[in-house]
């Protein structure tokens, strides 16, 4: 062999190198793995490609650079694994026929190579996609060219030059294909060919000993900061009443205690510290009468009062970040949190409101304006809203149709009939249809003393009503003015039974009520928190 | 006569593969480091039953370009004529590998490959069909030009327990909409354009099945139809009873997911696939 040349066995050795290093990348290769197809087996596809290449590699005892580089090229092809792996195979593919007939070669010949793969790999393509590995070895291939040209025998520096040149292909490639820069990664495809030619670089440069001790390098996207934070990572609050922060001063003021007594005043409710310094977080409808209770107990500081009213229209773009993108949007009226992540769950957003709290209809125009399709279909989830969903058509040019749905489990049940299939029309009907199958029972407690329907309440005493109409139940008892309301209601036609339970209500107490109506009645019981004001219970009946 | 190659996600059973002389190349799946070749090593059965016990989340994998490669040279050697149909490319490399294989080979023999932008039992009709058609004595141009046409009239509908499995295999696509839903469905997919798309949300069990049933329903005119079961023999007999006045049984195929499909499709999937009439 000439000096700075090399043959055969120094192409084996090289990508031997490239392979062990290559190897060290897989884990992290395939933690970004997300096109064409976001299976994490980038990384493992390239090294299993890789390492039938170099099983016939070894095979071959020849000294002769292109002989060998055919063996490599018929190994990748027999053993190729994935897109990746057949991309690899059709490097391989093109670099044994620019190294065809060379017994050794030198930085030029490498150059042509290169150029020689990375047409292969393009011509091997149906639809050749940018961003990925096969921009990651063009730009190599155009690196090792330009160096070639000034540095015609310098391998080492054209090996160098194509080396550098994919690292910054590959900080690029989310520049070039969206789907990488919406996951905020660069291509697991381009990483694995950058830490192939880095191994094998390794290898030129005598660290190959060396390189068992490293690890290498995960490119960094070359992105702005924001473009890489996922909205989805953060917890959306609800936009009702007041946002109430203050920091409560004082001695023996038992966290718990006040936890207990803020629970019932208000929804969103942090409340930290110890016992000489509270800080206490709720949105709250009364603020006032929440400073009250604190003043009772201590000193107040750094009061901050927000109508929430003003976040509104962030709240809803907010929502619309994290829901898809669909020919149909859908759009609901509904408190609580648990019935926010719900409904977002079914990709429908929500704008905060219901029975105390009727949304305005210029804030219903908003959030149909926000939606993310021109066709919006509007869920009111109550008879009083009803009206104010019904002026909106005329108030947007977006397509709006108004499902009358009157109470939250009928909003619900309108969602999941939601077909992704068909279109505003064809929608609207299938929607108003699901919610004729839905009854709701609903448990309040009853604000004074009165007389109703020849029942008795008691203040304080739970009352359940019926599809937002009937009262048809009253008692001190959640369990058994549930149980006697059903008796009421047609169970036999009853499949689903869904509880959501309420702001001030219990987990366990959900739970136990479920278990005996599973007991009395043939019925899929789901137990959900619904998160709601004032309503202990809100149950849907399919 | 042409020769018809397909995947093995095309879920043909080997009896109708045998009588139509279809050859189903198998893809692989993975329980770590061991390898099973779909529906030959591993049954769709003894493949359910493994990932019951496995705490490795199984993986697939495809052809390499070499193999294809050899695989045509070897059908050269009886046909000059090989029709190749695979599962979409959104799903599987397979289709890319078949075109590099389809480069290589030196003899004398037209080659056409087709990716049919759906799978399992939509990949099973058009399939069939093309083999049906090489049977009679049509040539490459037209059983290829057949199928490229029927591709749109191609219908698939999936329901699922869970998406979790899709989601996991990184084949979710559009139907990820669908996932994490609060409250218990039984999601419905169909595969568009080669991916998935979600498509709706029954509450149980059996109103999927309703789902499935209506689907069928809304077509005028079916040329055949092709139902599958994963874990669940009785409700395919079930769902087949239901669909036996619909589409006459001798225009019905039913079959199981292969174990490479099962793996992105989880435990209790049920799939109709329409070929809707011209």
């Amino acid at each position: 062999m000439e000096a700075g040349l090399v043959d055969g066995q120094i192409l084996r050795e090289m990508f031997t190198s490239g392979t062990a290093w290559l190897e060290k990348g897989v884990p992290d290769i395939n933690a970004i793995n997300v096109f064409p197809v976001p299976d994490g087996d980038t990384g493992t596809n390239m090294l299993l490609t890789m390492r039938s290449a170099l099983e016939e590699a070894r095979k071959n005892s020849d000294r002769d650079a292109s002989s060998v580089a055919r063996s490599l090229s018929h190994g990748s092809l027999m053993g190729a694994r994935g897109n990746s792996g057949v991309i690899l195979s059709q490097f391989w593919r093109g670099l044994a026929k620019g190294l065809d007939g060379k017994a050794s070669f030198g930085g030029k010949d490498l150059a042509k190579a290169l150029t020689e793969a990375s047409k292969a790999a393009y011509e091997g393509m149906v639809h050749p996609v940018e961003g990925t590995m096969l921009t990651v070895l063009k730009d190599a291939a155009e690196a090792a060219n330009q160096t070639a040209k000034t540095d015609s025998d310098g391998l080492i520096s054209v090996l160098k030059a194509a080396v550098e040149a994919a690292r910054d292909s590959v900080a690029r490639t989310p520049n070039l294909l969206p789907v990488l820069r919406e996951a905020g990664v660069v291509d697991a495809g381009g990483q694995g060919v950058y830490v192939l030619l880095d191994g094998a670089f390794h290898f030129l440069e005598g660290d190959a000993d060396k390189i068992q001790y490293w690890r290498p390098h995960v490119v960094a996207a070359d992105l702005p900061l924001a473009a890489r934070t996922t909205p989805t990572a953060t917890e959306l609050e609800l936009p009702y009443g007041y946002c109430t922060n203050f920091v409560l001063k004082g001695q023996k003021l038992g966290l718990r205690k006040i936890k207990r007594a803020l629970k019932k005043k208000g929804q969103s409710l942090v409340v930290t510290g110890d016992d000489s310094t509270v800080r206490v977080h709720i949105h709250s409808l009364k603020p006032g009468e929440i400073l009250n209770y604190a003043t009772r107990h201590g000193t107040l500081h750094h009061i901050e009062i927000n109508n929430m009213d003003d976040q509104y229209v962030e709240f809803i773009k907010l929502q619309k970040e994290r829901l898809p993108a669909v020919d149909v949007a859908i759009v609901a009226v509904a408190l609580g949190d648990g019935f926010l992540k719900l409904f977002n769950s079914l990709g429908t957003a929500i704008v905060p409101g219901g029975q105390t709290m009727n949304p305005s209809v210029r804030q219903l125009v908003q959030a149909v304006e926000l939606a993310p399709s021109d066709n919006v279909i509007l869920l009111p989830n109550n008879k009083n809203i009803i009206p104010t969903a019904s002026q909106v058509e005329r108030l947007t040019s977006k397509k709006v149709k108004v499902i009358p749905s009157r109470t939250i489990p009928q909003g619900i049940a309108a969602s999941l009939a939601f077909s992704y299939d068909m279109d505003l029309e064809q929608n609207s009907r299938i929607m108003e249809e699901a919610t004729k199958g839905v009854r709701t029972l609903a448990l309040t407690k009853a604000i004074r003393n009165v007389q109703l329907n020849g029942l008795e309440i008691k203040k304080g005493y739970y009352i359940a009503i019926l599809n937002d109409e009937a009262l048809v139940g009253s008692g001190n008892n959640a369990s058994d003015v549930i149980l006697k309301a059903l008796e009421k209601t047609n169970i036999a036609n009853v499949e689903i039974i869904t509880i959501y339970y309420g702001a001030e209500t219990k987990d366990a107490e959900a739970q136990s009520i479920a278990k005996e109506i599973r007991d009395r009645y043939p019925v899929e019981v789901e137990v959900l928190y619904g998160g709601q004001p004032y309503y202990n219970y809100v149950i849907s009946l399919e | 006569m042409v020769k018809i190659v397909t995947d093995s996600c095309s879920d043909i059973t080997p009896q109708l593969a045998q009588k139509l002389g279809i050859r189903v190349v198998p893809l692989y799946v993975h329980f770590g480091n061991e390898v099973y070749r779909d529906n030959v090593d591993l049954s769709t059965e003894g493949f359910y039953n493994r990932l019951e016990q496995s705490k490795i989340f199984p993986t697939t994998s495809t052809i390499s370009p070499g193999f294809a490669a050899e695989l045509f040279s070897e059908l050269a050697e009886e046909t000059n004529e090989i029709l190749t149909i695979t599962l979409s490319q959104l799903f599987s490399a397979t289709y890319g590998a078949a075109l590099q294989g389809k480069a290589m080979v030196t003899r004398d023999c037209r080659i056409e490959v087709i990716d049919c932008q759906t799978a399992i039992g939509g990949q099973m009709l058009l399939t069939m069909k093309a083999a049906q058609m090489a049977d009679s004595g049509a040539d490459l141009d037209q059983i290829a030009g057949w199928v490229r046409g029927a591709m749109s009239r191609v219908h698939v509908r999936v329901s699922f327990d869970t998406l979790e499995y899709l989601r996991r295999g990184g084949r979710i696509g559009k139907a990820q909409a669908l996932l994490g839903s609060m409250l218990k469905v039984n999601p419905v997919i169909a595969i568009r354009d080669g991916a998935t798309f979600p498509i709706a949300r029954p509450r149980s069990r059996a109103q999927a099945m309703d789902f499935l049933v209506e689907f069928v329903k809304g077509f005028k005119h079916i040329e055949s139809l092709a139902i599958e079961d994963a874990t669940t023999p009785d409700e395919l007999e079930l769902l087949a009873e239901r669909l036996k006045d619909i589409v006459p049984p001798e225009r019905t195929y039913r079959s199981r997911v292969s174990p490479v499909v099962g793996a992105h499709l989880g435990p209790h999937a049920l799939a109709v696939s329409v070929l809707e009439g011209e």
